[in-house]
């Protein structure tokens, strides 16, 4: 019989990592949207901390990856 | 709300004001013209420059000013336009028409020129300039009363219902207690929930009434209103005074016994003005006390949730701030006022 749940595993640790991030850059590239508008000279500092988030979309694929290849 | 756009548009026009050190510039300035000169190099530069082809000193920098302020305050009704939060700032912003709309009743009633009314009035609400203007060019107080009602502008109805006794007793304070109470109670009606936002806005206009009604008590005081009428005077909806309280405080008849009864309030500082005053019965001080609390008050909620509407009325009131002292020192300068003096009469540095 196939075994689903590490997919299963694997896909919820990247799948939330990713909605984690999702939720973090909207309001993160809202605000920076607000700062830039009034200070264009703030744009590299927004562009650097809409992309921290980021690295809970890549934690979560590490986790899947490890899933996926250690559980096998 | 979801305010993370708007919240940090007004923090990037905070970091627009002028820092303190400007205003001890400002005072160390000879006349208004180099005040203008100074202004210009700072965010004043566009209004001034516009302001300077029609106009020359203090009428320049008023109409700059003004401008400014408008500005500032359509800028933050343009983020919130049709965002939930619009609602409070339209009443943070409605106690400005309360404010415009009596200058001119006052001015109207003392026959002031047209000029002079326009130059004490603060178009920061939702009654523009052109608005004002076109009310400050009625002939009487029942032509400015009537006009609104013809705009529909819902501050006409307390004062038209108002409007029967103030002309058989001709005091303008029948009007004036007209407004501010229709206002009072319809902002309270507007942030009755209890999420942050509401309860914010509510305990900013519950001070404003605690505020408003001390003025009133020691205004009353000092022209000797017996309490019986005192008592439609007052407004319902303070913080920590309640109507017997305040009542009690007129009981007192004194100004020293007045404040005294605020010891165990927040407005307790008035206690510490200098004894002269109360002896001189010069209301005007404690009314800048209280002014300059409320203002702090209203600028410290820049410490409150980054993601609510403790920004923007922050922001509101610092700018408030801001202008009124420019003006301060502005009309100090062409009055020839002694530096001492002219720091003692600054709202907030």
């Amino acid at each position: 019989m196939v075994d689903f749940g590490i997919p299963i595993g694997a896909g919820i640790a990247f799948g939330l990592g990713a909605l984690g991030t999702g939720i973090a850059q909207s309001r993160i590239g809202a605000a920076g949207a607000g700062a830039v508008a009034e200070r264009p000279e703030s744009f590299g500092l927004m562009m650097i901390l809409v992309a921290i988030p980021e690295t809970l979309v890549i934690l979560g694929f590490v986790v899947s990856a490890m899933i996926m290849l250690m559980l096998k | 709300m979801e305010c993370e756009y708007i919240n940090a548009r007004i923090r990037g026009m905070k970091r627009h004001l002028l820092h303190p050190s400007i205003y001890e510039t400002l005072i160390l300035k000879p006349d208004v013209e180099s005040i203008i000169t100074e202004l210009g190099t700072t965010s004043y530069k566009e209004e001034i420059e516009k302001a300077s082809i029609q106009y020359t000193g203090i009428t320049c920098l008023e109409v700059a000013l003004r401008k400014d302020f408008t500005n500032a305050f359509t800028k933050i009704l343009g983020f919130m336009r049709g965002d939930e939060s619009e609602k409070y700032i339209k009443i943070l912003l409605g106690r400005w028409d309360v404010q415009n709309i009596k200058t001119i009743l006052r001015g109207k009633n003392i026959h002031v020129t047209s000029a002079e009314i326009l130059e004490c009035l603060v178009p920061a609400g939702e009654l523009d300039e052109t608005t004002l203007i076109e009310l400050i060019k009625q002939p009487d107080v029942k032509a400015v009363i009537d006009l609104l009602a013809t705009w529909g502008i819902s501050y006409a109805k307390p004062l038209t219902r108002s409007f029967r006794e103030f002309s058989d007793m001709r005091d303008l304070a029948i009007l004036e207690y007209a407004i501010d109470r229709f206002y009072y109670k319809n902002a309270l009606k507007v942030v009755k929930g209890e999420n942050y936002d509401d309860r914010i806005v509510r305990n900013m206009i519950m001070m404003e009434i605690d505020i408003t009604n001390i003025k009133n008590v020691l205004r009353m005081i000092r022209d000797k209103v017996d309490v019986e009428e005192a008592q439609n005077y007052l407004i319902d909806g303070g913080v920590v005074l309640n109507t017997d309280k305040l009542l009690t405080m007129v009981k007192s008849s004194t100004l020293e016994g007045a404040v005294k009864q605020l010891e165990p309030t927040p407005y307790n500082f008035l206690i510490h003005v200098p004894e002269e005053f109360f002896r001189g019965g010069k209301i005007s001080v404690f009314e800048k006390e209280l002014e300059k609390y409320l203002i702090k008050q209203g600028i410290r909620q820049f410490l409150g949730d980054p993601l609510s509407v403790a920004i923007p009325i922050a922001y509101i009131w610092a700018k408030y701030n801001e202008i009124t002292n420019i003006r301060i020192i502005a009309r100090c300068k062409t009055a020839d006022v002694p530096e001492k003096e002219l720091r003692g009469e600054l709202i907030y540095v």
